[in-house]
């Protein structure tokens, strides 16, 4: 078993990727949204409307930056 | 290179007499962008050639033809002898075929749907087993027919033979009865009441009148004749289709020629004109503008004259890209997004430089690299977009070179790393983000040069050089607070006011608000590291999880070698829809908004036709 301050560790670098996916996924759901619709008054918006659409997933690569970040805790301490 | 072509604005003029042979020789010289010319109160637009309304009446009949044919368009080789009259009587002839074939078709559908309506009505009579003629109307009798319940049955009869003996009633079915109730024609009011007070629904049948005998009988004939009727209808698809593939074609073929003819004949629209004279304004890359001036005054007899100057900074010139061959492909990228305007920097060279190896860090796996390239040379042969599959190619040729670097193969590590992506990361990390700042300062540079060109020094000083001393201040900055520099934190925080007041004069008040952007947007390389990161590990779990299965044996063995197929198949998917996103969103937004304008239009000269 580990203790428990490292399983804390854990659940919160969990907490720091999990939640920034959420954030992501919802701003990306919005994207979406406008660029499915936008495509289909003019299909030539597809290149531009994929590219909106993975904008926010700088979200979750901040998250996985600190996810890592925090699970260096473990390590040092 | 970083330069579109020169372009010059041509101005043709000459009499009308000289207005066609002035068009064919553009349309075949595909040289000339045409800026459409509207209305003023010198000069009203063009009127199409003569030829335009027959023109366009047949090529409309050609595409009503393909349509009603189901013909697909595709690479078809057919030679047109006589042009235009052949296409007109062939076409006629087309049309009267199928007109007929189709008339035909439509009387064929008519009789079965008719033949289904009485074969319904006759499996409904057939239990009764009375003659068909019997069902006709009567002067002294009435006739009900319709169904009604079995407990309902009974009742109703009672009541019937309650009010007159001078009835006779049919029955078949079990539970819901289909009742044929013949009655004396002055009890039709009482039967009715009783028969609607006992749930009765009645039917009609007013497709078997002047049917003669047996129901079951009828019932043969008409099934016989509807797979007479059927396989007619059958014979006619058949020879529609055989229509369709004795003339696809000529049609493909007639669509073309008459496209063509078409435009040359709509062109007119787009010129200035008076009753006696035309104006035709464009633009003509400048390589090829005395050999273009010097065909177009022996087609029309050197009774044209043609005005031309290279184009001035602040004219909106249509831009046609000027890259080498090899960085040709990724012109693609700027189409997807914008045109730069003309005297901006081109920003291909600069994406052939650094989108492949944004990938490469990306998917950087040997295996992966193989694959995808594979993969990718066998697209190119069967698809159309080939610029950018050979992207597309080069990415993926990149990406076997980090994963070299990176010392894996589908994940697994076959030589010593240079570097480990997996217990590396911070390393990587930090490479990431130094590329991050070479790249935003790269375009920092080009937005200086556009500036400096079309706003003077000053401004691109203001504008641009401002983040660059943004981030030697607080570079100093962190520097001398983290120890590494022996200067004082008063040297950093003298480059940061600077900055911030250069940008307060250069943006106003939304540059002070998007201060932190810069940032941000070099952090947002970390994603050269994390989308790796992500694809190794994902990978390493499929191999792990493999091996689980080979170590027991026996039939676990093809459960592992499945799990590895579908697992990096899936890998690899994601692998390079992730590298490809995430390597041009660094390019169009961290990149691009540092210099970009666009909005140009995309040199498109007239009589050229994108294969």
């Amino acid at each position: 078993m580990v203790d428990v301050s490292t399983g804390l560790i854990a659940l919160a670098s969990g907490l720091a990727i999990g939640l920034s996916a959420i954030a992501a996924a919802i701003a990306e759901k919005e994207i979406g949204v406008a660029a499915v619709g936008a495509m289909a008054e003019k299909e030539e918006l597809f290149g531009k409307g994929l590219v909106l659409t993975v904008i926010p997933e700088t979200i979750v690569i901040f998250g996985l930056v600190v996810a890592i970040l925090i699970l260096n805790l473990a390590k040092g301490g | 290179m970083l330069k579109p072509h020169e372009m010059s604005s041509v101005i043709i003029t000459g009499p009308n007499s000289e207005l066609e042979a002035v068009i064919k020789e553009l349309h075949d010289m595909e040289v000339l962008h045409i800026v459409e010319h509207s209305k003023n109160e010198l000069a009203d637009i063009g009127k199409p050639l003569d030829s335009a309304g027959r023109l366009s009446e047949i090529l409309v009949k050609v595409r009503a033809l393909t349509a009603a044919l189901n013909i697909r368009r595709e690479e078809n080789k057919f030679e047109l002898k006589k042009g235009l009259l052949e296409i007109e009587s062939n076409v006629r002839k087309i049309g009267n075929g199928l007109g007929a074939l189709n008339d035909e078709l439509k009387k064929t559908e008519e009789l079965i749907s008719k033949n289904e309506a009485v074969r319904q009505e006759l499996e409904i009579l057939k239990g009764l087993n009375i003659p068909l003629e019997n069902f006709t109307s009567y002067k002294s009798l009435a006739c009900f027919t319709g169904y009604i319940n079995e407990k309902n049955f009974q009742h109703m009869n009672g009541e019937l033979s309650k009010t007159t003996k001078n009835f006779m009633l049919f029955k078949s079915g079990e539970k819901r009865k289909f009742i044929a109730l013949f009655i004396d024609s002055k009890n039709r009011e009482d039967a009715g009441s009783i028969l609607n007070k006992n749930g009765f629904s009645q039917m009609n049948f007013s497709n078997i009148g002047g049917f003669k005998g047996a129901a079951m009988s009828n019932l043969k004939r008409t099934g016989e004749e509807n797979a007479r009727l059927q396989k007619k209808r059958t014979e006619i698809k058949n020879s529609v289709e055989k229509l369709a593939n004795g003339h696809k074609a000529f049609l493909a073929a007639a669509d073309k020629f008459l496209s063509i003819q078409l435009e040359k004949a709509e062109a007119p629209l787009q010129f200035a004109s008076t009753p006696s004279s035309f104006l035709i304004k464009g633009w003509i890359p400048s390589g090829q503008l005395n050999s273009s001036i010097e065909r177009l005054n022996k087609a029309a007899k050197n009774r044209i004259f043609v005005h031309f100057e290279p184009a001035k900074t602040h004219d909106n010139a249509p831009v046609k890209l000027k890259n080498p061959k090899y960085a040709k492909s990724f012109e693609f990228f700027i189409d997807l997004y914008s045109m730069p305007t003309y005297k901006e920097i081109d920003p291909t060279f600069f994406i052939f430089l650094t989108f492949p190896i944004f990938f490469g860090i990306m998917l950087g796996d040997v295996g992966y690299g193989v694959a995808s390239l594979l993969f990718f040379w066998l697209l190119k042969r069967k698809m159309k977009a080939k610029s950018f599959f050979n992207i597309l190619m080069l990415a993926s040729f990149v990406s076997m070179l980090f994963g070299i670097l990176y010392g894996e193969f589908f994940g697994y590590e076959f030589i010593h790393p240079v570097i480990s992506r997996e217990h590396e990361m911070f390393t990587l990390m930090y490479i990431a983000l130094a590329i991050g700042v070479v790249h935003v300062n790269i375009g920092l540079i080009i937005g200086f040069i556009n500036e400096l060109k079309s706003h003077g020094l000053m401004t691109a000083i203001y504008e641009k050089l401002s983040w660059i001393i943004l981030e030697v201040g607080v570079g100093l900055l962190a520097l001398s607070y983290m120890g590494k520099m022996p200067i004082s934190p008063l040297i950093g925080a003298v480059f940061l006011g600077l900055s911030i007041l250069m940008l307060f004069k250069g943006e106003g008040v939304k540059g002070l608000m998007e201060l932190p952007s810069i940032f941000t947007n070099i952090l947002s390389y970390a994603r050269l590291m994390a989308i790796g990161l992500s694809s190794v590990v994902l990978a390493v779990i499929i191999n792990d999880s493999a091996k689980e299965f080979f170590h027991q044996g026996g039939v676990f063995v093809l459960i592992g070698i499945l799990i590895l197929v579908v697992g990096h198949i899936i890998n690899i998917m994601l692998g390079l829809l992730g590298s490809f996103l995430h390597s041009l969103r660094l390019h169009y937004v961290e990149f691009f908004s540092k210099f970009f304008h666009g909005g140009a239009k995309k040199y498109q000269p007239f009589g050229f036709k994108e294969d």
